[in-house]
């Protein structure tokens, strides 16, 4: 049987090595998050504009590097890095609007579920299962397929990708509160349910919520990226990350840098933010922040 | 380990290629197979294969120089009618042999169409024609409505290619009526006379071509082909550089050095015989005034396109004609022009308020047709217009909110009808699906264009045509696309200058492989 002293010695070392990572993402993700904000300032160029006679130009320190163009031209001959930035910024700016709905929409039913019971917490959690078994991907292609790819449908199809993860940890969260003295004391005081969700309940929650916030906008990235891959998500000539992506894919064997460096913020965004929701989880969790 | 290296090498067995067996991955992989419906660039890869027509052409030459097919020979005994002897001994895939019964309702089924798709094929290309009559086992004859001008031209189309009656309405129903579901079913088991039997057919994923032993012309060089759907450029680039396939379909200029740069690789391509155009909605509300859309035609840049998405490989056309047109061919004609100042000039004179211009495009239909699509975009801005694009994979030149897409116009045979004329005549597709017009005048116009037997004649009302195309545009050919074929160094293939767009032809003399 192994010791107490046997499990605590690697998790000291884990969270050492941790720490390390964590200041590293997060200073990635505020980088990235300064960058999306001030592309307008730091873009060298406009990621529209074209030089038709400059296209697929490498990066610096290649040949027929174009001056300017650091991290090459695409095949339009638009700067790589500009796009990519402002791509950066469009990403961003649809996976925190899809967090936002998901959170309105996950965190309200799941709101109603843990307080009112019975059927209708029943057909929520139904529509939660539901939700978790069906590839969701697929059903984003179908919902794009049929209404188009305009930027109103994507960031509602991106806000209903994660509503089920708020809707189950808020309805656990309320039922488990429900049964705390103070949530008994203030029905007890005659306090209706929905004074009881916004005076009591949502303030005890929202530790659980930001986490999961945070989780989400690095998951959303991920799908936006994918159905812009697949031209489904935002349209030329705007940049995307995964547009970037998508549309440079024909060109990786003789022009890999204007897949290569969407493709680097992608992971570096995901990478990074994903860091920072387990450092907030952790800070969040008292058990976890004790240890 | 012995035994796993033995079952995988068992397990590769039916993929390796013998010495006369090639993979061909291509762009695209038709939904069904039947040369009297199709007219797509997809389906027309795939027909000369298989199929035969009454007439055929030498098509190593530019210039047409008909030949014996299935008929042995021909001659015109009134204006209006054509009578054919045909081949003795020729045999369908099926080992049916076939007889002028086959041949009277493979072109009866055309010429006298009831199915749909038939009617709209026979409508386009077709409608001088009335019908073909059985004067013995040997022989048949045409008749046409009026003095034809393209007789051997219009007998030799893939739309009038032959197929087996007996076999074809026993495929559903009465085994003795033609039903739309015998089409429908032929469409998916297609059997013809060619030097290929079309041995399996997956639409839009495969398609096996064995060959055919009792072919009656030259022998086939392979005996087995494999078609195979590789819709990602640079997927179909990697099946060939890993052996996977021995040639490719459709590879940009772009990704040309990537395969030349292989010693083990060549490519082989030709400015194909089609215009990418770009096609304008005469009766959208907001585009209903022609200067506006020809302000949209004057701004784009054609040869600035062709340099830098075609590596100048490309041919930017003056006017809708092509070489391959032979005396009706007119490089003179100066229908469409590049001119950014008379485009500004024209939108002040119209009143443009910078409305928004939508260009539709599919995403990967047309090589560099998304690229184009973008670089029109900076095109108009620079004149003022507020162009979009909008990435749509369904065909939308019948949508009225449609304003400009792009397109291709193929020659479906080498005469301007051929090419222009199958899609902008009086009634015709451009103008069913409302977004072209015609007059009295046009058609005028139009009727001494196609049906005058004297050359000049024909070639003064074409020219004619082309003056109303460039005071009230609908279309612009942008170019011609150069369309290239990767390949082994073994492989010896090119497409022949006298072949319709996209060709696969593996017949007798088209294609050998250096290691038969």
């Amino acid at each position: 049987m192994a010791s107490i002293a046997d499990t605590a010695a690697p998790r000291r070392f884990r969270i050492g090595q941790t720490d390390l990572i964590q200041k590293i993402a997060i200073a990635t993700a505020l980088i990235l998050f300064a960058c999306a904000l001030f592309a307008p300032l730091i873009a060298p160029y406009d990621p529209l504009a074209q030089s038709l006679l400059s296209r697929l130009r490498p990066p610096m320190g290649f040949d027929r590097y174009a001056s300017g163009h650091y991290t090459g031209t695409d095949e339009l001959g638009r700067d790589v890095l500009s796009r990519a930035l402002y791509g950066l910024r469009l990403t961003l700016t649809l996976a925190f609007a899809g967090a936002v709905i998901g959170l309105a929409i996950g965190g309200t039913l799941g709101l109603i579920a843990g307080l009112r019971r019975g059927w209708v917490e029943d057909t929520i959690m139904s529509l939660v299962d539901m939700q978790i078994a069906i590839p969701f991907t697929l059903v984003a292609l179908l919902i794009l397929s049929l209404f188009g790819s305009s930027l109103t449908v994507l960031v509602l199809v991106l806000g209903i990708a994660g509503w089920e993860q708020y809707a189950r940890i808020v309805r656990a969260e309320v039922r488990k509160l429900g049964a705390l003295p103070f949530i008994e004391a203030a029905r007890a005081a005659g306090a209706g349910p929905v004074y009881t969700a916004r005076h009591h309940v949502l303030p005890n929650i929202v530790s659980p919520l930001v986490v999961q916030f945070t989780l989400a906008v690095s998951n959303i990235v991920i799908l936006e990226s994918t159905l812009s891959f697949l031209g489904l998500g935002v349209q030329p000539p705007q940049p995307s990350l995964g547009s970037m992506v998508g549309l440079g894919r024909d060109y990786m064997p003789t022009a890999p840098w204007i897949v290569l460096t969407p493709a680097a913020l992608i992971v570096a965004l995901t990478f990074s933010v994903q860091i920072l929701g387990d450092w907030l989880r952790d800070r969040a969790d008292v058990r976890l922040r004790d240890r | 380990m012995f035994r796993l290296m033995l079952t995988t090498a068992i397990a590769a067995l039916p993929y390796a290629a013998s010495a006369q067996e090639i993979t061909v991955g291509a762009a695209n992989m038709a939904p069904y197979l039947d040369p009297g419906r199709d007219h797509s660039n997809v389906g027309s890869q795939f027909y000369y294969n298989s199929f035969d027509t009454l007439i055929d052409r030498d098509h190593t030459k530019l210039e047409p120089e008909w030949v014996p097919a299935l008929a042995t020979s021909w001659e015109l005994i009134e204006p209006t009618v054509m009578e054919l002897k045909l081949r003795e001994g020729v045999k369908f895939h099926n080992g049916d042999d076939m007889t002028a019964d086959d041949v009277i309702f493979s072109l009866n089924r055309m010429m006298q169409a009831t199915f749909p798709p038939y009617v709209v094929r026979a409508k386009d290309r077709l409608g001088n024609f009335t019908h073909a009559e059985k004067i013995d086992d040997h022989t048949i004859r045409i008749h046409a409505e009026r003095e034809e001008p393209l007789w051997e031209t219009l007998i030799s189309l893939q739309q009038v290619m032959i197929i087996p009656e007996a076999y074809t309405k026993a495929l559903s129903g009465d085994p003795e009526v033609a039903e739309d579901s015998d089409y429908e079913a032929f469409a998916l088991a297609p059997v013809g006379t060619g030097p290929y039997a079309i041995e399996s057919f997956q639409p839009g994923e495969k398609l096996v071509w064995a060959r055919f032993d009792d072919f009656w012309g030259d022998r086939a060089p392979l005996a087995r082909v494999n078609v195979v759907q590789i819709a990602e450029t640079a997927s179909r680039v990697t099946a060939l550089k890993t052996g996977e396939a021995d040639i490719i379909t459709n590879l940009a200029p772009d990704q040309l050095s990537l395969v030349d740069s292989d010693p083990n690789l060549k490519t082989e391509g030709s400015a194909t015989a089609l215009f990418h155009v770009m096609i304008m909605n005469q009766n959208h509300p907001k585009l209903q005034d022609p200067r506006i859309r020809k302000a949209m035609s004057l701004a784009i840049d054609r040869d600035a396109l062709n340099e830098a998405l075609w590596l100048g490989k490309a041919v930017v056309p003056s006017s809708h004609t092509m070489v391959e047109m032979g005396a009706l061919h007119q490089p003179d004609l100066v229908t469409f022009e590049y001119d950014p100042e008379r485009a500004k000039a024209l939108l002040e004179e119209a009143g443009y308020d910078g409305f928004e211009i939508t260009y539709d495009t599919a995403a990967t239909y047309y090589t560099n047709g998304l690229l184009a699509a973008q670089a029109i975009m900076e095109m108009w801005a620079a004149v003022g217009i507020n162009g979009k694009v909008q990435v749509r994979d369904k065909w939308s030149g019948n949508d009225p909110e449609m304003m400009a897409r792009n397109w291709s116009n193929p020659m479906y045979f080498a005469d301007p009808f051929g090419s222009f004329g199958v899609m902008w005549a009086p009634n015709g597709p451009s103008q069913s699906e409302g977004r072209f017009n015609t007059d009295a005048d046009y058609a005028e116009k139009w009727e001494r264009f196609r049906f005058s037997t004297d050359v000049a004649a024909r070639k003064e009302a074409y020219r004619e045509v082309m003056e109303r195309v460039k005071d009230d545009p609908a279309v612009l050919p942008l170019y011609r696309p150069f369309e290239s074929w990767g390949m082994k160094q073994s492989v010896n293939w090119a497409p022949m200058p006298g072949h319709i767009p996209y060709v696969l032809d593996f017949r007798a003399g088209s294609i050998s492989l250096a290691d038969s």
